[in-house]
């Protein structure tokens, strides 16, 4: 049987403690305490900045806000270029495991058979080696989960052109880092590129962001750019271009479409052309936006200009009429040739059949300083103001070191290289009531302003004698287009070889065909230079004219604009009406 | 007076429980806000990449090649094609 005893009649109550034992824990407790109220006032208020900086280097992280590149888009809103998110896998091969399963599992993961995967893996003196890019989000997270060793992903940006080859040379391309290298990519770098912004942000142990600290400076976004290019029109003259060349076996071409009323450019094409994605395999020559950089002599197109002067002067009329018999003319002991006798001709006909030896005729009756004042109002010899990188201004002697025989030949167009695009703006001045418009690559541009060159009446005779060079007997016949007016000149003009043109053997040609439609009232005007046709045609009139009678027809029809000249149906069925 | 400490001490340690508790709330709001933006400009951006990928696969030589190879058809022309001005019933070329 237990006795219980009341606490206070406890024995260990009873017993004598000494009191300096209390004491000594009470001293030990305040001798701990003055030491942590010692060190808090150490931590935050001596020291506080040095623990404050301390503290924000171990949680506290600089973030880099990228800013997206702008994007490139065509009239309608199509997008030519774009930048968007990719991911890449990369592997470093020295670190990789060479386990046969993890091997076999990585493969797996990538789609990619074992032999090409050991194959890339090989390659030890790269540090890193792309294993696959792009890659979609979801499988650079797998190869996150399954933790193989050296194999990492890599989240980047890529730029991408879906059009592709068709609008490359317009477009153009940037670097790896993004920084346009070519083309509207380049010219407009600034726009496009943004500014990065940055916040400053306290992260915890499993990496989220849970506060923000400092100020925050938000990215600024690239601008997008909207060009003046249609893109179904720049495909359709990119297809019949790459077509003609093909066709002619021809060394490469050209093709520019305007719009004849605000002068901004609907297609700018070149063949051959690139990938704009594909950056390991660009070649220089291929980059080259020959239809702007490049000037050759225009040969024949140049006439309409020649002609112009000496109507708007009162020299001529479109019925005065020019000996070209027999066929040549002699200027300074040099002979000039027509390719075929023409006789008595009116000055229409000088255009409609394109005579070298009229048009020569009549320049000569002209001060050289006129002629010069007039292909210079009309841009030749001067750089188009044109917002794009390496546009060739051509060349435009002073008119007081012409020598005659200099004279005749520029009337024609040799002497006074030119670039495609310099030669089809040239043409706004018979679209627009002699005025020469100023030519553009971005949408809504300013109301155009032109520049006088000739009066509305000569550019109306000009519009008809181009009108005649097009149609029936004239040298540009194959330019004519079903449905649809049309008035332009062909030209076909020797390459130069060395500091001359060859000899009959060896010549080289470019066959050019610049005109317009519908003629009364033009909306486009189409250029296209063939460089080099060696398929037996060399004419403009049989190499370039087919070009701009497709690309006429098609770019009118998506413009919704109806033919103006009668078309035989050939609507067989009528849709009968439906039951409902 | 001593309950009145007490009371106050009872005071100030609740308003500290409660700071920490809406310290904790606000970090986690904070991060929830946080992933929320980030999801924005995931979709913002899986958006533009799918919006090129529409373009890339609706190009028009894809369009023009499976027109013509499969359907068998060919690009119209004035002759074929049936112009409809507004206020008239339809003008045939």
């Amino acid at each position: 049987m237990s006795v219980s005893l009341a606490y206070r009649f406890s024995p260990l109550l009873t017993s004598k403690t000494p009191a300096w034992r209390s004491r000594l824990l009470i001293a030990a407790l305040m001798l701990g305490f003055s030491g942590l109220a010692c060190r808090a006032a150490y931590v935050q208020v001596y020291n506080n900045d040095f623990f404050l900086h301390q503290g924000e280097v171990r949680f506290a992280r600089t973030l880099e806000l990228r800013a997206s590149r702008g994007r490139i888009l065509d009239r309608k809103g199509i997008i030519l270029a774009s930048s968007v998110p990719s991911w890449g896998i990369w592997a470093s091969p020295d670190d990789v495991d060479g386990n046969p399963a993890k091997r076999q599992q990585l493969a797996q993961l990538l789609n990619m058979p074992l032999d090409e995967l050991n194959q890339k893996l090989q390659d030890t003196k790269k540090s890193q080696v792309w294993l696959k890019r792009p890659v979609d989000e979801a499988l650079a997270q797998a190869v996150q989960v399954a933790g193989l060793a050296g194999v990492y992903s890599r989240k980047e940006y890529r730029r991408h052109y879906p059009e592709g080859e068709s609008v490359a040379h317009v477009v153009g391309v940037t670097n790896s880092d993004e920084d346009g290298l070519e083309g509207i990519e380049k010219a407009f770098d600034a726009q496009l590129s943004g500014q990065a912004g940055s916040r400053r942000v306290i992260k915890d142990r499993s990496g989220r962001v849970v506060e923000d600290v400092g100020e925050r400076r938000p990215p600024q976004d690239g601008q997008d750019i909207e060009l003046s290019i249609d893109s179904k029109v720049q495909f359709f003259a990119y297809q019949k271009l790459r077509d003609a060349v093909l066709e002619n076996r021809a060394k490469g071409g050209s093709a520019v479409v305007l719009d004849a009323r605000s002068g901004e450019v609907l297609a700018l094409v070149n063949y051959p052309s690139y990938q704009p994605e594909q950056r390991d395999r660009l070649q220089h020559a291929a980059m080259r936006n020959r239809a702007v950089t490049d000037t050759f002599d225009p040969g024949s197109v140049m006439k309409p200009f020649t002609i112009g002067l000496a109507l708007e002067t009162g020299r001529v009329t479109p019925e005065t009429v020019i000996s070209t018999a027999p066929g040549s003319v002699v200027i300074g002991g040099t002979t000039l040739h027509d390719a075929h006798a023409h006789g008595d001709i009116t000055v229409q006909q000088v255009i409609q059949f394109s005579s070298n030896v009229g048009t020569a005729k009549i320049a000569m009756r002209m001060p050289a300083q006129q002629m010069w004042e007039t292909f210079s109002r009309a841009g030749f010899g001067q750089k188009p103001e044109l917002n794009f990188p390496g546009v060739a201004s051509g060349r435009l002697r002073a008119a007081k070191n012409w020598r005659p025989i200099e004279q005749a030949t520029m009337s024609y167009g040799y002497g006074l290289p030119a670039s495609l695009l310099q030669m089809a703006r040239a043409y706004t001045v018979f679209a627009n009531d002699g005025q020469l418009l100023a030519v553009t690559l971005t949408k809504n541009p300013p109301p155009a302003q032109g520049q006088p060159v000739f009066s509305a009446q000569t550019a109306a005779q000009l519009r008809h004698m181009l009108q005649l060079a097009a149609g029936p007997g004239g040298t540009g016949q194959k330019a004519q287009t079903e449905g649809y007016s049309v008035g332009g000149k062909s030209g076909t003009a020797y390459k130069q070889i060395g500091k001359g043109y060859g000899s009959d053997k060896d010549r080289l040609y470019r066959g050019w065909f610049i005109g317009m439609a519908p003629i009364d009232q033009p909306r486009i005007i189409v250029g296209v230079m063939i460089d080099e046709p060696s398929a037996g045609q060399h004419f403009g009139g049989d190499v370039a004219a087919p070009v701009f009678s497709a690309v006429v027809q098609q770019t009118l029809r998506m413009q919704g604009l109806a033919p103006d000249l009668s078309v035989k149906p050939r609507i067989l069925a009528q849709a009968s009406e439906e039951s409902l | 007076m001593s309950r009145l400490n007490v009371l106050l001490a009872a005071i100030v340690m609740a308003n500290a429980l409660y700071l920490v508790r809406v310290q904790h709330h606000s970090r986690r709001v904070f991060v929830e806000l946080d992933q929320a933006l980030s999801e924005s400009r995931r979709l913002a951006l899986e958006s533009q990449r799918l919006a090129v990928q529409v373009r890339a696969l609706s190009r028009p030589l894809l369009v023009e090649r499976r027109a013509i190879d499969q359907l068998h058809m060919h690009t119209p022309t004035p002759g074929i094609t049936h112009y409809v001005r507004p206020g008239s019933s339809g003008v045939a070329p």
